[in-house]
């Protein structure tokens, strides 16, 4: 009986302590009486790191807001919570939003445009990316802020050139810059190297029309208004579709087709030194030096033969500031955007992820200097941003359903790469597209006119 | 009630229970009642909430085109049945579903029983096949696309390595329309191997040996032994199993999204894919329901021939 | 046709020998019955010469033909499973028929075949029902027919009456017989049960501990078992077996209240076995000295099986008529009425019977009362 009494009694103190340690550590959580900002990200592997030591340091010099950050899986997943949790309690202050659901967000109504905050306080945005902003603007209000910026650029193994004796692209390359580098590589290597592959993918076919200067969506890509059709088919996409398909044919691009898998075996077959050139995010730079010995060189985007390049526009993603919190809320955010984008964090931003530094200063910061003494090219992406003004081809597309684009025109590619009539294909997903968007339009009801 | 009435016995048991009842005041049916909600209840609500609501929803929203939050904006009637059915990419991914789901489900079954019936072979070491044949039971999705990438990746793939190694041009496996649906068949057959070899070795195993002896003694030939006896014996297994296989790979996605994601050129662009495609991608949630309907009529058609014609042929 | 089993021996391992040595000449036409207890090897023995598991020793000869090494089906015989081995998927009529589709005979031969046998076992108006709607009996009539269709003229049956209620067993035991003896067969039945065992066959075999125990008639069998286990085997209810033990100066001992036995005086001095059919001892209801108490009886209507305790607590099986009122606790006086046997200690061999000599000695005449 005893023994069973004490078997009780400890039972009872180690219950106690249990609940006693969870009030404790309940109390010390009320402690913090600082207002929280639940900030929506979607970055992984390296971004991740950085963004939660960028939120530390944010919430370590803070004794008004803190920062939560809460990981919300992939892009197009959490374009869906962000519209399904709007006006609850769980939907966040701040969050991560990809290039191509802006027009999508904006037309929610769910957000503040970062603007109100930039004419309140006067914030200088000069020195942030011109093209970056652009693509996040609508008639001249900033809407989001952009964050985490790439641009596509043209990767190439310089160690590889340089062992088949081959005059390296220039820095602004045409499409027969390449060809010929290309054609060289294939024919010196006996056919075991591929030349370059364009990897099936909608943001690269957006870009090579961006970098022609021509449309994709009218009413000048969605900036004077609401896009009513497309045209997937005109002279810069004929063009260039013409020369994909050229060399696909020759044996001198390689074609790994769309999705995951295709960037991953791009990618393997670029380190493992089968393939001497590639189009890909400038944020996969890190990558590219982490995995293999051989020298990387950097161009710009190409651009098509007897033509000045328009410049390239951005991808990534932006920050929003949502509606449905207080407006002191709402300051918090857009005081931790504001940390965000400091020359400094910046820099560290770029160095750390491979993605941009949208701030002007940032070149200045040594931790950027350091890294362009080590890797000289890793300038190249950031030179191609600044060089570029801004106008309605080169930034981004204001218009709903990019995801169908997309998937519509790398159907097109796929159909091209394997050889089919280049005309028929593009105007095959044009039509398609077209009346995507007058179903969406109608079912958004957009005033068509 | 009637049919109490017609059972004197009955009649009298109720009659009693119907004066407890007047004495007692208490109505023993309504007990019944009582407990049939109680004990139905929660599950009719749980079906009712996460099956019934959903599946006329579905079809509900199928009349609809949806605006970009997802909510039904404009009724159009049939018009998203007709449009799907006059458009060519969709009527694509019809046929290569169609071919996709014959392919798999005739390759699944063929090769499943064929190391089914190896396995039942005596001999040494057999248990160590039995368990390789059965282990993509245990194998997911994701990591079978990432074992399946790497053999079929074009430049360090080992399969690419292979035809080079033989002077032979190496396969772009999922980058060529032709190449890449049979590439899925193939990984997919080989993800449903393990569950298939398990069914099929354990129908096997139930066939009895006399069968086979009585056979023998007649000097019946092995083939002849396969076809006339063991698969009219195991032929309620294969209608079972071919009707699972059937209606899981109408609903393949994890490995078409991990290794095609739909391409090249929509070649593996199933209907359950497109479905994903325009709902979580596109946001077109109308257009979705009503491709979300059609693959359930379709299923539900197959199923029904299914039964019909081999019910016949399963023989006892 | 003839069978010839020479030495044959069956092990799986090389050492442990589950048959050994066995060794019997079967004749054309003959009923030859394979009896033991289940584990001794009969249904192995059987699927040996059946061809379905190899010889490992020995020589197995049909028509004076070796076919040791021959398959099943160059041994021209047939067989019958004790679960029938019928195809549920298949009419009665494919089921006859299935082996001599398989082998592609003509369909007109087929035909002709299949009704045969199926009239000879009555099952014509059946022909097109599925086993799964017949009886136990008719199933068992489907395997018959359809071994009779193979035209083999050597039959092997497995246990085929074991999974029949009792009345049909009888039935069926005869409509066996009857066919064997119509179609003249030479037929190797295998069972444990030695009544069916003794009702059919012209000849029996006795396995036990993988070796023949004893090879012979059914009479023969009963009347001079070759040893304890053929005895104990054989007749029902089982045969009292009792240990004695025979003195120096032949000098009976405990005459006075145990049971009396007459001995040849030509045995030795030493340890027996006594065996007494229930059926060779009686009640002797006039003599007033009693030897044993009735611990249990069975009623069988026609007679009963009294349990009873000698007063040395020796238990016996007698039977008696069931005229007689017994009840258990009563006192009894039994006496030796009819043929005993005398066995070797360890009870592998019969050494007399009836106190006769078993060498053939049997006019020699001193003999010795005798009692345990």
């Amino acid at each position: 009986m005893k023994r069973k009494r004490t078997i009780f009694a400890a039972l009872v103190i180690i219950f106690l302590a249990i609940i006693g340690f969870t009030f404790s550590q309940k109390s010390s959580a009320k402690a913090d009486s600082r207002i929280k900002i639940v900030f929506w990200h979607e970055m992984t592997g390296p971004g991740q790191v950085q963004l939660n030591k960028f939120v530390k340091e944010f919430n370590d010099s803070q004794n008004k807001y803190v920062v939560v950050p809460q990981f919300e899986g992939n892009y197009n997943e959490a374009v869906q919570k962000i519209l399904n949790t709007h006006g609850t309690s769980t939907s966040p202050a701040l969050f991560q939003s990809m290039d191509i659901s802006t027009s999508q967000i904006y037309n929610s109504g769910y957000t503040t445009p970062v603007q109100k905050f930039i004419d309140k306080e006067g914030y200088d945005t000069s020195k942030i990316s011109a093209v970056a902003r652009a693509f996040y603007s609508k008639n001249g209000t900033q809407l989001s802020m952009p964050f985490n910026t790439s641009q596509p650029v043209l990767y190439y193994n310089a160690t590889l050139l340089k062992k088949y004796g081959i005059t390296p692209p220039p820095v602004n390359p045409s499409y027969s810059d390449i060809t010929r580098v290309a054609t060289e590589l294939y024919q010196k290597s006996g056919k075991k190297v591929k030349g370059l592959s364009v990897e099936i993918y909608g943001w690269l076919f957006e870009q090579f029309l961006a970098n022609g200067g021509e449309s994709l969506a009218n009413n000048e890509d969605g900036h004077s208004g609401v896009p009513t059709s497309v045209n997937f088919s005109g002279t810069v996409a004929t063009k260039t579709m013409k020369w994909l398909q050229e060399n696909i044919k020759s044996g001198a691009f390689m074609n790994f087709g769309a999705g995951s898998s295709a960037s991953a075996n791009e990618m393997a077959a670029f380190l493992s030194g089968k393939l001497g050139m590639f189009l890909q995010s400038s944020a996969d730079i890190s990558q590219l030096t982490a995995g293999t010995k051989d020298k990387l060189g950097i161009t710009y985007y190409p651009h098509a033969d007897g033509q000045k390049s328009n410049g390239v526009s951005i991808g990534g993603a932006s920050l929003w500031i949502s509606n449905d919190k207080s407006s002191e809320v709402q300051q918090g955010a857009w005081n931790f955007i504001k940390f965000l984008m400091n020359a400094k964090n910046q820099a560290t931003w770029q160095v750390a992820t491979g993605y941009l530094a949208l701030n002007k200063d940032s070149q200045d910061e040594p931790v950027l200097k350091k890294l362009y003494k080590s890797q000289p090219e890793a300038k190249v992406p950031g030179q191609q941003l600044r060089r570029t003004k801004p106008n309605n081809t080169n930034s981004g597309i204001f218009m709903q359903g990019l995801i169908q684009e997309r998937t519509l025109t790398q159907t097109a590619m796929e159909q091209i790469y394997n050889g089919s009539n280049i005309k028929n294909s593009l105007v095959e997903a044009q039509k398609a597209m077209n009346s995507y968007i007058t179903s969406d339009n109608l079912a958004n009801k957009v005033n068509q006119k | 009630m009637e049919t109490q009435a017609k059972n004197p016995n009955f009649n009298i048991a109720s009659k009693k229970k119907k004066s407890a009842e007047l004495s007692l005041g208490y109505n023993p049916y309504a007990k019944d009642k009582l407990y049939a909600v109680l004990f139905l209840g929660p599950s009719l609500l749980i079906l009712a909430l996460f099956v019934f609501y959903p599946m006329l929803r579905t079809i509900y929203l199928s009349f609809f085109l949806t605006n970009n939050l997802g909510k039904p904006t404009v009724f159009v009637g049939l018009k998203n049945y007709f449009a799907l059915f006059s458009s060519n990419a969709y009527i694509n991914s019809l046929i290569a579903t169609l071919v996709y789901v014959i392919a798999v489900s005739i390759f699944t079954i063929a090769i499943g029983l064929v190391l089914a019936q190896a396995a039942t072979k005596k001999v040494a070491g057999i248990n160590f096949f039995r368990t390789i044949f059965s282990a993509t039971m245990g194998v997911s999705v994701s990591v079978a696309a990432i074992f399946w990438l790497f053999i079929f990746n074009p430049s360090v793939g080992l399969l690419s390595q292979l035809f080079t190694a033989l002077n032979l041009t190496p396969i772009n496996w999922l980058t060529e329309p032709g190449w890449a649906m049979t590439a899925i068949v193939i990984s997919t057959v080989w993800m449903n191997l393990g569950f298939t070899f398990l069914i099929f070795f354990g129908a096997l195993q139930s066939v009895p040996y006399t069968l086979y002896e009585a056979a023998q003694i007649e000097g019946v030939s092995k083939s002849y032994q396969f076809f006339h006896i063991t698969l009219p014996m195991i032929s309620p297994t294969i209608f079972f199993v071919s009707i699972i296989t059937l209606i899981e790979s109408f609903k393949s996605f994890g490995l078409i999204d991990l290794m095609t994601a739909g391409g090249p050129n929509n070649a593996t662009n199933l209907l359950v894919y497109r479905i994903y495609q325009d709902a979580f991608l596109n946001g077109n949630y109308g257009l979705a329901s009503t491709e979300s309907v059609i693959l359930a009529v379709i299923i539900a058609l197959f199923t029904f021939i299914q039964f019909k014609v081999l019910e016949k042929r399963v023989t006892y | 046709m003839s069978i010839e089993l020479i030495n044959i021996s069956k092990t799986y391992n090389g050492s442990d020998f589950i048959l050994s040595d066995i060794s019997v000449k079967i004749a054309t036409g003959e009923f030859f019955a394979i009896v033991g207890p289940s584990g001794c090897g009969k249904s192995t023995l059987l699927r040996m010469i059946a061809g379905l598991i190899p010889i490992s020793n020995g020589q197995l000869k049909i028509d004076d033909k070796d076919v040791t090494n021959l398959p099943p089906q160059e041994r021209a015989l047939t067989m019958v499973f004790q679960n029938y081995a019928l195809f549920p998927f298949l009419n009665v009529k494919d089921n006859v028929a299935f082996g001599l589709k398989a082998r592609k005979m003509n369909s007109s031969e087929i035909n002709t075949r299949v009704n045969h046998a199926l009239e000879l076992v009555n099952l014509t108006d059946f022909s097109e029902r599925k086993p799964g709607e017949l009886s136990g009996g008719q199933r068992q009539r489907v395997a018959l027919a359809r071994a009779i269709a193979s035209d083999a003229k050597i039959c092997l049956m497995d246990e085929p009456l074991s999974n029949l209620d009792a009345q049909l067993r009888n039935k069926m035991r005869s409509e066996i017989r009857e066919l064997q003896q119509k179609l003249g067969l030479t037929l190797i039945y295998v069972t444990h049960d030695q009544v069916e065992a003794m009702t059919m066959a012209d000849r029996i075999m006795v396995l036990n501990d993988a070796k023949a125990q004893q090879i012979d008639s059914a009479s023969n069998i009963y009347d001079t078992p070759s040893n304890t286990f053929v005895a104990s085997f054989f007749g029902t209810p089982q045969m009292n077996l009792l240990p004695i033990i025979l003195k120096e100066n032949k000098q009976p001992s405990d005459v006075e209240t145990n049971l009396k036995f007459s001995i040849t005086n030509s045995l030795k001095a030493g340890n027996y076995l006594v065996g007494v059919r229930p059926n060779a001892l009686a009640i002797d209801e006039v003599s007033s000295k009693t030897n044993a108490i009735v611990t249990n009886i069975e009623y069988l209507g026609t007679h009963s099986i009294v349990h009873a305790q000698l007063d040395n607590s020796l238990e016996l099986r007698i039977e008696v008529s069931s005229t007689r009122n017994l009840s258990t606790t009563e006192r009894v006086s039994v006496s030796v009425t009819g043929n005993h046997y005398i066995f070797s200690e360890d009870g592998q061999k019969l050494l007399n019977t009836n106190g006769g000599y078993t060498d053939g000695n049997a006019s020699q005449e001193p003999q010795l009362q005798h009692s345990i």
